[in-house]
């Protein structure tokens, strides 16, 4: 690009509408791109930009053709229906209702396509944005994006994960070279308290709950003979490691005082709001996302399938449309839920929501009626506040095989989500041993970015 | 200094062979003792803090270097009864023979097969590969345990086959068996050089240049995976042909050793025969410095070159001249990484105090005083389990180890660094919140589950008894009198049995919790 040198002098001036016009051919071409870095780190410095986000993880691999991009007219349609939606012309599953009428929040990528098609690997590579079996461990995106919009010493975490499902693989959820520090703080199911009248999944952060039998009292006694040993031994050694040791534990103590905590407290929530996102863990969790959201959290993410009554997630190699309806019911109350809640505080324009999983499935169905692991040709979903709503980018061919139009892979997704979130998506971070990485690579969706 | 003649060391039964008739010769005739190195690097660490100003620390007391050396070289804390022992023990010489006792206890080849197996392998492996991680580990504490000489075992690495529970393959099968990868990590570690930048362009800082790269990586080009072992782990083979190529090129690279002159004899044996003879021969400098500066590292908290695997033009030495006499020293003494941790473990440098009032007074590459070191999440865990008195073991098929306990791999998922540099503490909230209220210090603070707790029930113990094992048991020391009064407070001696049970439990749950019992000090 001829002007690169003219804008690099004078980022400032970029405005959004600049950006647009300058982007209106849809996607930048890898030649255009020697300006892109300026431009983004003159948008994602401007302080109205800074988003929360909002990760709804599909476990298993959800079915794009029963979801966000039918075929009605052609046989690997399947059973359902599309509906129509808010939005003139965009059309989805039938079993997604609320999402329906809120169509103008939601970006359907429809021309996704990647190179993993295990479970291990597809986790990896969607989570992190890069495949598995370097010698780089990669962050996962909420350790990436929680490290760019935390505060270092908030009273609640900064990346909180609602029953993360990990057994596929276990670092694509881990915080990578970012360090420990960056990992999500982790809520999950509990075993449902006897005298509790309702039937409602119930949700508690891990290790936040003072041990069975230790009274507030007795903990705060022991945290005073603690601060005793710490004190002294602090003194006496003052250097990096013990003083961030004692940060740490300091945040700890603060985050297990604090009225924040209440966040988590859902029996604080009238029950009929309960029930609207549904009394699973998923539909639970995204009412924890709403009040964690409400209280600066900047990233939360939420895990539909893998427990309860569907140990499989959406993995449905046999009888794929009964796993799909009940799992796209509870997609619909929860996000449908979340949304519009998130829109009548205010929030959602603050709040960028990527719904995906780590593949899609076969469009072709097999002979048990299921679907299997399908990379080539599959959908996310990008909703809320950064988002030029209201719209599908992309289209497969009319069997679904194929991406004819609009294809991206996950690094365009991911810093398209940078960009909508107010991250520079080309910052680098640094490995262990010093090499820089980029929070995303890929070229960034201009068309889905309000 | 032992000069550097041109003889070609071999590994296997032909080391043996050629060591024997060298070692009969002059050139080891003076070979210092571990003792006379040992005041030689502490005169040659001296020389640079005179000539910065800098005046060393004092000497650590008794305590503390029972618990570093312990922890240093061993991975876990020391007994009750060892410190006891240790602190009224008044021999001038107890230092050095702590060290002895501790290199050459069972817990010595496992803390090395812990420490090499995470340099060695590249993520955190995943539930397929938890065996052949096995299989690395059990493969790497063999190695230490029979104090096989360093360069012999990065030969028998190099030319490894070995599958499954018994082998080292997965060194390899996790990088994909790709050659660029080997060749990275493979000078990384062994020779202590970063040429991974070299992989696409000439190194910016360094000599290296892409077909520098390249020609090293050839040495890995025809690695294989042999056919038909599904599930019973890789068994590797080495083929008659197989070439790389500069990127986007036709060009192939011949193999060539890095920085080297001799030729390669494509004769002599398969590629990587070939190169694990270079490597263990005395052409090849880098081995030993990578070595010594990877145990000075492991010793210190830093290298002599910082970080210790990635030396080089760009990354001067903060102590060249050690560094080298270090290097001829562990050639003289046969590459035995058991002596050369005895010698650095007898240094003065070794045994000075961590204490620091002012960070500004701190200069880490002037080893004026002892680095603080985090636990690994490994050593955290495996001295929590040795209070608790929880055995770890994990099952899978017929293969058992610590590796498969499955609470450990939770914890260690959890907690683990991904610092290369043990001076950093890199875990933050979501850490503390586990370590504060998470199972393992449930468990370690339950007064029916402790080992250590059950055993202060004993009847003949008076309250300051119990509160001093509390004390030797996590900090390796006795407690300070206003320590012993405050705990005191916890153990009312007229309260109830359970009062004083919980008392008891609460003044363990502080000590664990502590940066002194986090920190190696």
């Amino acid at each position: 690009m001829s002007n690169t040198n003219a804008n690099a002098s004078a980022p400032a001036k970029w405005t959004r509408r600049d950006w647009l016009r300058w982007s209106g051919y849809g996607m930048w071409g890898a030649s255009s791109c020697a300006w892109l870095p300026e431009l983004a780190r003159c948008w994602a410095q401007s302080p109205q930009r800074k988003r929360h986000c909002i990760l709804l993880w599909m476990a298993g691999g959800p079915s794009q053709t029963d979801t966000f991009d039918m075929k009605p007219n052609h046989a690997n349609g399947g059973e359902f229906e599309e509906i129509a939606t808010s939005v003139p012309g965009l059309r989805i599953s039938e079993h997604l209702p609320k999402l329906a009428q809120q169509a103008d929040q939601l970006a359907i990528l429809r021309g996704v396509q990647t190179k993993e098609g295990d479970h291990g690997r597809g986790t990896y590579l969607m989570r992190t944005g890069h495949a598995p079996g370097g010698p780089v461990r990669y962050p996962t995106l909420g350790s990436l994006i929680s490290k760019e919009l935390g505060e270092p010493d908030a009273a609640l975490p900064n990346y909180v994960s609602v029953s993360p499902r990990q057994l596929f693989n276990p670092a694509a959820f881990s915080p990578g070279f970012l360090g420990p520090r960056y990992a999500a703080v982790t809520v999950g199911a509990r075993e449902a308290d006897a005298t509790a009248s309702s039937s409602f999944a119930q949700l508690g952060v891990d290790h936040l709950q003072l041990p069975q039998g230790v009274a507030d009292t007795r903990a705060d006694r022991r945290l005073d003979l603690w601060n005793g040993l710490q004190q002294p031994f602090l003194a006496r050694h003052a250097v990096s490691a013990p003083q961030a040791q004692d940060t740490a534990y300091r945040r700890a103590v603060k985050m297990m005082h604090s009225d924040a905590a209440a966040a988590f407290d859902l029996s604080r929530e009238p029950e009929e709001v309960r029930e609207a996102y549904g009394r699973g863990v998923f539909g639970q969790g995204c009412l924890i996302a709403r009040r964690l959201i409400e209280r600066g959290v900047p990233f939360v993410e939420v895990t539909l399938g893998g427990f309860e009554d569907n140990a499989i997630g959406w993995d449905t190699h046999q009888d794929n449309f009964a796993t799909v309806r009940r799992l796209s019911t509870q997609l619909d109350n929860g996000w449908g839920t979340l949304m519009s809640d998130l829109r009548d505080r205010g929030l959602l324009q603050d709040t960028t929501i990527l719904w995906m999983g780590e593949f899609g499935r076969t469009p072709r169905i097999n002979d048990n009626a299921g679907r299997d692991h399908f990379p080539n040709a599959w959908s996310c979903v990008l909703a809320g506040g950064g988002i030029q709503g209201g719209q599908a980018y992309g289209q497969t061919s009319e069997d679904g095989m194929e991406v004819v139009d609009g294809k991206v892979e996950v690094g365009d997704i991911l810093s398209t989500l940078c960009l909508a979130l107010g991250i520079d998506p080309y910052q680098e971070n640094q490995t262990d041993i010093g090499r820089p990485i980029a929070i995303a690579e890929g070229t960034p969706i201009s068309s889905v970015l309000a | 200094m032992v000069s550097r003649g041109k003889t070609l060391s071999c590994f296997g039964k032909i080391a043996l062979a050629v060591w024997a008739l060298l070692a009969s010769g002059a050139a080891f005739a003076d070979t210092p003792s571990p003792d006379t190195m040992a005041r030689r690097i502490d005169t040659l660490l001296a020389e640079r803090l005179a000539h910065e100003g800098v005046t060393p620390a004092p000497l650590a007391d008794d305590s503390t270097y029972l618990r570093r050396a312990t922890l240093d070289l061993t991975g876990t804390l020391p007994s009750v009864f060892e410190v006891r022992e240790f602190l009224a023990d008044d021999q001038p010489d107890k230092r050095t023979k702590l060290v002895e006792r501790l290199l050459a206890s069972p817990s010595h080849p496992t803390h090395l097969a812990n420490t090499w197996r995470r340099i060695m392998l590249p993520t955190d492996a995943s539930l397929e590969q938890i065996q052949s991680v096995v299989g690395v580990q059990n493969w790497l504490r063999r190695q230490f345990a029979e104090n096989n000489r360093y360069d012999n075992l990065v030969a028998d690495l190099l030319v490894a086959t070995g599958a499954d529970a018994s082998g080292p393959a997965l060194f390899y099968t996790a990088y994909g068996l790709e050659p660029e990868k080997l060749a990275a990590n493979t000078s990384r570690i062994f020779l202590g050089t970063q040429i991974q930048c070299a992989e696409c362009h000439d190194h910016p800082f360094d000599h290296w240049t892409q077909q520098d790269f390249w020609a090293y990586a050839a040495f890995f080009a025809r690695l294989s995976e042999a056919p038909g072992q599904m599930g019973m782990g890789a068994r590797l083979i080495d083929l008659p042909r197989g070439e790389v190529t500069l990127p986007d090129t036709e060009n192939v690279v011949l193999p060539q050793y890095p920085g080297a002159v001799s030729k390669v004899d494509e004769l002599g044996g398969s590629r990587r025969r070939q190169l694990a003879i270079w490597m263990a021969s005395r052409d090849n400098p880098y081995l030993p410095r990578a070595a010594v500066n990877w145990a000075w590292a492991h010793i210190f908290g830093r290298g002599l070159s910082h970080p210790w695997d990635d030396m080089g033009q760009h990354n001067p030495s903060s102590h060249p001249q050690l560094l080298e006499e270090l290097a001829d020293y562990f050639v003289a003494i046969r590459f035995d990484l058991r002596q050369l941790l005895a010698t650095l473990a007898r240094t003065e440098a070794y045994q000075r105090s961590s204490a620091v009032e002012s960070e500004d007074a701190f200069e880490p590459e002037l080893f004026a005083r002892m680095a603080l070191k985090t636990l690994t999440a490994e050593q955290l865990y495996d001295s929590l389990a040795g209070i608790t008195g929880r055995p770890s073991s994990g099952m899978v098929g017929n293969l058992e180890s610590p590796l498969l306990d499955p609470r450990r791999q939770q914890f260690v998922l959890a907690m683990q660094s991904q610092t290369q540099d043990a001076t950093d503490y890199d875990a933050g909230l979501p850490q503390a919140l586990h370590l504060m209220n998470g199972p393992e210090m449930v468990e370690a603070t339950d007064p029916a589950r402790c080992r250590l707790l059950r055993s202060l029930e004993a009847p003949f113990f008076t309250d300051r008894e119990r509160i001093e094992i509390l004390f030797l048991a996590t900090l390796s020391r006795y407690p300070r009198e206003e320590e012993f009064a405050r705990c005191l407070e916890f153990i009312p001696e007229s309260g109830p049995p359970e009062e004083r049970a919980q008392g008891m439990s609460d003044i363990l749950w502080a000590l664990l919790n502590s940066a002194e019992f986090t920190l190696n000090h």
